[in-house]
């Protein structure tokens, strides 16, 4: 009794070994689970931020991962995340998949894949009517932003003589910005648009035309997830081609949404 | 499967080690600077609680009450954004060419932390017998001279403890400082994990870093306490 005991217990732990060496492939644990767990922002105006009347999370990003799952045939079940908190939650396996507003850059490819580009934006500065004609009436200033964004990184790379104040999110900065505690808000122009589309004295603000770096937004995905990568993929360059992708675009950033933004010549592209 | 590879390199050395220890200094500055204000605050407003006037001991009551039955978050951001409705615009120019950060997060912990203070010094005056506040009186002392020299002495030695507890919490809570955009420890530990995704490692320095200064601010009282306060009792 004790020693048949104690081989189902070598059995079982055996079993648990040979489990973690063949980890299951995530798009067949997701397609087993008959869910999706996307991280999505949930105060990014236009990407992910909640609808005051339905009291749901909906945006661009959303409406992706929306596409996605429905392609899977599974279920979306979204789970807000941060700027600092999504590379963490998505590595440790709480999400699936990670649509929050995410720029690709090198040093967090290291870690985690990314997706096609699924949006283009650059980063640019909200300042007060009239104060900036060049990036020199920038620099030695104090300029706000969020924490855990490339935003900071970047401004403190263009701007080295500047400080830089992190708040929690983009809604203090502005009140900063607002009550003159900072003399810019730098981001990434689609958040400046839509943060500048709902202030009730916009008529004060302006985006000058200074762009300090490109940034490709891409889905995060768990590094090595090849079969889930390429499904998000091909996924999202099919959505180019149905034409939903652009009809995304417009029904959050066309001409007749509150933060209108120019499209332009992108294009989701594979490999890119 | 989540694997980790630990590098601790990224908090011993280069610039981000320098982060982190710009991060304890600023740190250091705040808590210390707070500790004291807030102690002779503490002070005031115990004294003023005990008073014999009752307008004085009602507005004692009524800030203890207040500051200390709210979020001292909410109270960070009050001193910081709410301030500015309050304030002429000249001053509030003034304010933000300077490091407005700090010196808001110096007054919330400050106003925050003397509120318990204030108890605790209460609470050790109370203990004191009530016929030694009666004989310096009859002995000629005024109100404000027995605490100071009578009562006072001898109560602050007894809330010497809990005051070190109050000093600890005056320490953690600083890390909330860094909502605001003061860039403390936890601020730069935050700053480090979005730069180089090493979460553990920044975070368990971090963690260390507290410690030690809790360690530090704790002994320093401790030696206060016995070194300068207790010969007093040979007087």
């Amino acid at each position: 009794m004790k020693k048949s005991g104690v081989i189902i217990l070598v059995i079982l732990f055996v079993m648990g070994l040979c489990g973690s060496l063949f980890a299951a492939d995530a798009l067949e644990t997701i397609k087993k689970k008959g869910v999706m767990v996307a991280g999505v922002k949930d105060s990014t105006p236009g990407f992910g931020f909640i609808d005051e009347k339905t009291r749901e999370i909906v945006g661009y990003d959303v409406d992706f991962v929306k596409a996605i799952a429905k392609k899977l045939g599974v279920k979306l079940e979204l789970k807000p995340v941060t700027s600092a908190s999504r590379m963490p939650q998505l590595m440790e396996g709480n999400i699936d998949i990670a649509a929050a507003t995410m720029t690709k850059t090198a040093e967090r490819a290291k870690q985690i894949d990314f997706s096609n580009t699924y949006f283009f934006t650059g980063q640019k500065f909200l300042v007060k009517k009239a104060t900036v004609k060049s990036i020199a009436d920038l620099d030695g200033k104090r300029i706000g932003t969020a924490k855990g964004s490339t935003s900071e990184q970047n401004a403190k790379k263009a701007l080295p003589k500047a400080t830089i104040l992190s708040f929690d999110d983009y809604p203090q900065a502005f009140l900063a910005l607002q009550q003159g505690k900072v003399f810019a808000v730098t981001t990434d122009e689609s958040i400046l648009a839509n943060i500048l589309g709902k202030a009730p004295n916009k008529e004060q603000f302006e985006i000058p035309d200074i762009q300090i770096s490109d940034e490709p937004y891409g889905l995060g995905i768990r590094k090595g997830e090849k079969n889930f990568l390429d499904f998000v993929n091909k996924t999202l360059v099919e959505m180019e081609k149905s034409g939903e992708a652009k009809k995304i675009f417009d029904k959050w950033f066309g001409p007749g949404s509150t933060t209108p933004l120019k499209r332009g010549s992108f294009k989701i592209t594979d490999g890119k | 499967m989540f694997k980790y590879q630990f590098d601790w390199t990224v908090v011993t050395s280069g610039q981000y080690a320098e982060w982190l220890l710009s991060g304890i200094k600023v740190t250091f500055e705040l808590s210390l600077l707070s500790i004291v204000l807030s102690f002779f605050l503490g002070l005031l407003i115990a004294v003023m609680r005990m008073s014999h006037i009752a307008p004085i001991r009602w507005l004692a009551h009524g800030y203890l009450e207040f500051f200390r039955n709210t979020p001292l978050l909410v109270q960070i951001f009050f001193w910081y954004f709410g301030s500015y409705k309050i304030l002429p615009k000249a001053f509030n120019d003034w304010l933000n060419n300077t490091n407005f950060e700090f010196a808001a997060a110096v007054i919330a912990l400050t106003i925050y932390t003397s509120a318990f203070i204030a108890e605790d010094i209460r609470s050790g005056v109370r203990s004191i017998p009530k016929e030694q506040m009666e004989a310096a009186r009859s002995s000629g002392f005024s109100y404000l001279r027995s605490m100071q020299y009578i009562i006072l002495p001898q109560a602050i030695r007894l809330t010497i403890p809990p005051l070190i507890n109050q000093f600890l919490n005056l320490t953690k809570n600083s890390s909330l400082a860094m909502t605001i955009g003061v860039m403390e420890l936890t601020y730069q530990a935050r700053q480090v994990e979005s730069y180089t995704f090493k979460g553990f490692e920044a975070f368990t320095a971090a963690t260390l870093i507290y410690v030690v200064i809790s360690l530090i601010i704790t002994g320093l009282v401790t030696l206060y306490s016995k070194k300068i306060l207790s010969p007093m009792k040979a007087h």
